[in-house]
């Protein structure tokens, strides 16, 4: 056994691997499942972007707050809400996260520090001001993390909250999700500041842009503008160039996308693979280690789903039971 | 047609980690578009009647071309003829090195590069013997020296239209060359480093205790990065014969511990061994069994023991526009003097 020359041990290397298997078998699933009709509402898939949450959140804990997209599956695994919930909930399901009633674009676990997902471009972004607010106020080292895409960028709210995260000297962290679609409009045409690292720079945050599909990048990069944030360091804004594998929903033709670009980039962009075969070579996990977290993700998929399609719906007298809170 | 000057601007540089754990600073699109517009204008003062430039899309071409755009509406000619290359974009430094093969292929005069360490590395493996003239754009650009691009572009198109002789006009340069087992080589412009880090990641150098074994070409005291470490040890010219290697240690255990720039605004401890002048053409091995290779301060490769690993000082590798050597030129023979040129047309 060679020694393991990563910044993770192996049992961190396993996690990141299970949580990254897990989220791509979980929206493979779903792309299979949405198109037999049985799913209410919309899906958007996080399948080729698992790197980017998963280099994030194996640096926070239940203590660390995020505020995820409308493409917030993968945020919530990664950050450990409950596969089980997560499925019923897109299901609609009474026994999923928010009982059925958020679906897939409001899925929330606030025990996790998953603040939702959110159908409102870029909403998150003052959400973790929020929370960043509330940490620095506890001392309690938390940071938040808000994520948004190349397009929810030129949202107002978005730089507002930049504004207010550097003015109060918050810990939270800006991650853009930069797969290089606003839904089906490219980021050449929609975007006047050509990089969202000029976004940062104007209020004088620093900004980085990493390769999205190399999980090791986006670790490394993120572990250090955490730490910082924890420390007081500030806020810093963090751009993850990557690939989406499926459309901007379940159902999108992709008719905007060049002739072969997914078969391209699942080939040679797959944060999974890439992964995996650079911490096969380098001999710290096996082949077979690898394969038996597959076949464990596979029947945890697998098991989510048969429990979703056969949990109760919501009655009608929930109709309003969490949904309002009494202050 | 007259001498064609190629333009690499890259989108991408000053954009990693060490705006966070250094001050780095973070070029805004518009400010490198606004240098591009300033080198054009140049160039055309020169009487370089054509430029081409390497497309990407991280926003520089569309504020280059409204720059453009907006004289020629005033009824301006201060620019010249500019086409992109034909060429895909990946928005990764491959972009930059088949640009400049593309330039090599089409026989331009010069190419002017804005960029840092990692862009100019890029140019300079696929540009052959065409010069290139260098703007810093990036973090800790060792390589490319700071100056008003104006000025760049000014002895860029003086040197391309062959108003300069050719042995004033352009340096030559050494470079080094890593080759690990049978993998294609690699070169660094200014620095080779190696480390204990066994993976890429966010790829700058920092954490000072990696470090074990470092070759330059130049060790410039006023530089800053890896190379300033063997310049405020030993400087050694970028004219000079010959280049450097250090021997590093973790500051706690080294002979000598020297205070080091390695990066904007960080100045660290760092431990040194030994270190020893680097003449050309001899393969140096490295003592470090198993880490990554920092090709001009970014970690680009990992090696683990099972392949040999060597790096070599090639001397007269590639040229660049002598910037200083062009201007003092021009105005002993008055070069830019109204009428003395093309410049009076292209400026009236």
């Amino acid at each position: 056994m060679s020694t393991n020359p990563f910044p993770l041990d192996k049992a961190d290397l396993m996690k990141a691997y299970r949580t990254m298997r897990t989220i791509r078998e979980f929206e493979e699933r779903l792309h299979v499942e949405f198109a037999k009709g049985d799913i209410p509402g919309f899906v958007h898939l996080y399948a080729g972007e698992e790197a980017c949450a998963t280099g994030i959140m194996m640096h926070l804990t239940d203590v660390d707050r995020i505020a995820s997209t409308h493409r917030g599956h993968g945020h919530c695994i990664a950050k450990g809400v409950d596969v089980h919930e997560m499925m019923a909930e897109i299901y609609g399901k009474a026994t999923g996260a928010c009982r059925g009633k958020g679906g897939s674009m409001h899925i929330a676990d606030l025990a996790k520090g998953m603040m939702g997902a959110n159908g409102i471009l870029g909403a998150g972004a003052p959400l973790v001001c929020g929370a960043g607010l509330a940490a620095k106020f506890r001392g309690d080292g938390g940071v938040g993390v808000t994520f948004f895409g190349d397009g929810a960028s030129n949202q107002g709210m978005v730089l507002e909250s930049m504004n207010l995260a550097a003015v109060w000297n918050l810990p939270v962290i800006f991650v853009v999700e930069n797969n290089g679609y606003a839904e089906s409009t490219s980021v050449d045409y929609a975007t006047a500041v050509d990089s969202y690292v000029d976004r940062a720079s104007g209020f004088g945050l620093p900004g980085v842009t990493v390769d999205g599909t190399d999980f090791f990048a986006v670790y490394e990069a993120a572990g250090e503008m955490i730490r910082r944030a924890r420390e007081g360091g500030g806020p810093a804004l963090l751009e993850c160039k990557m690939v989406r594998f499926f459309g901007h929903f379940e159902g999108d033709a992709q008719t905007y996308k060049a002739k072969g670009e997914n078969d391209y980039n699942r080939e040679h962009r797959d944060c999974l693979k890439i992964f995996a075969a650079r911490v096969r070579e380098a001999g710290v996990v096996t082949a077979e280690e690898f394969a038996a977290i597959d076949r464990e993700v596979g029947a945890l998929i697998e098991d989510a789903v048969a429990s979703a399609k056969a949990a109760p719906l919501p009655t009608a007298r929930e109709l309003t039971t969490d949904v309002y809170v009494a202050y | 047609m007259g001498p064609i000057v190629g333009v690499i601007a890259n989108p991408v540089s000053a954009r990693d980690i060490r705006r966070v754990v250094a001050n780095a600073a973070s070029l805004q699109i518009a400010d490198r578009a606004n240098i591009v517009l300033r080198v054009l204008a140049a160039l055309a003062a020169c009487g370089i009647e054509h430029v081409v430039m390497m497309p990407e899309h991280g926003g520089i071409r569309g504020h280059v071309m409204r720059g453009i755009e907006r004289s020629r509406n005033q009824g301006e000619t201060r620019f010249p003829h500019l086409t992109h290359l034909d060429m895909p974009v990946t928005g990764t430094a491959e972009d930059s090195a088949r640009a400049a093969r593309l330039m090599h292929r089409a026989g331009v005069a010069a190419i002017v590069v804005l960029g840092g360490d990692g862009t100019h590395r890029a140019v300079v493996k696929e540009c052959g013997r065409v010069p290139i003239a260098g703007i810093s754009t990036g973090t800790n650009n060792a390589f490319p020296e700071h100056r008003e691009p104006t000025i760049t572009g000014l002895a860029a198109g003086l040197a391309a239209t062959g108003r300069v002789p050719a042995k004033v006009a352009f340096a030559s340069n050494k470079r080094l060359d890593v080759v690990v087992g049978e993998r294609p080589a690699e070169i660094a412009l200014v620095d080779v480093a190696f480390v204990t880090d066994s993976y890429i990641g966010a790829r700058a150098l920092w954490r000072t205790e990696t470090f074990r074994e470092l070759f330059v070409t130049f060790a410039d005291p006023e530089v800053i990065g890896m190379a300033a470490i063997a310049g405020l040890i030993e400087p050694v010219g970028r004219r000079e014969a010959g280049g450097m290697m250090v021997s590093l240690a973790p500051a706690a255990t080294a002979r000598t511990v020297l205070n080091a720039p390695i990066a904007p605004g960080l100045v660290v401890p760092v431990g040194i061994d030994d270190w020893r002048r680097m003449p050309a053409g001899i393969p140096f091995h490295p003592h470090l069994a198993a880490g990554s290779v920092a090709l001009d301060g970014e970690r680009e490769i990992f090696f683990d023991g099972r392949e040999p690993v060597s790096v070599t000082l090639t001397a007269d590798a590639f040229r660049t526009v002598n910037v200083p050597a062009v201007m003092q030129f021009a105005a002993t023979h008055g070069l830019l003097r109204a009428g003395a040129s093309l410049l009076a047309t292209a400026l009236a």
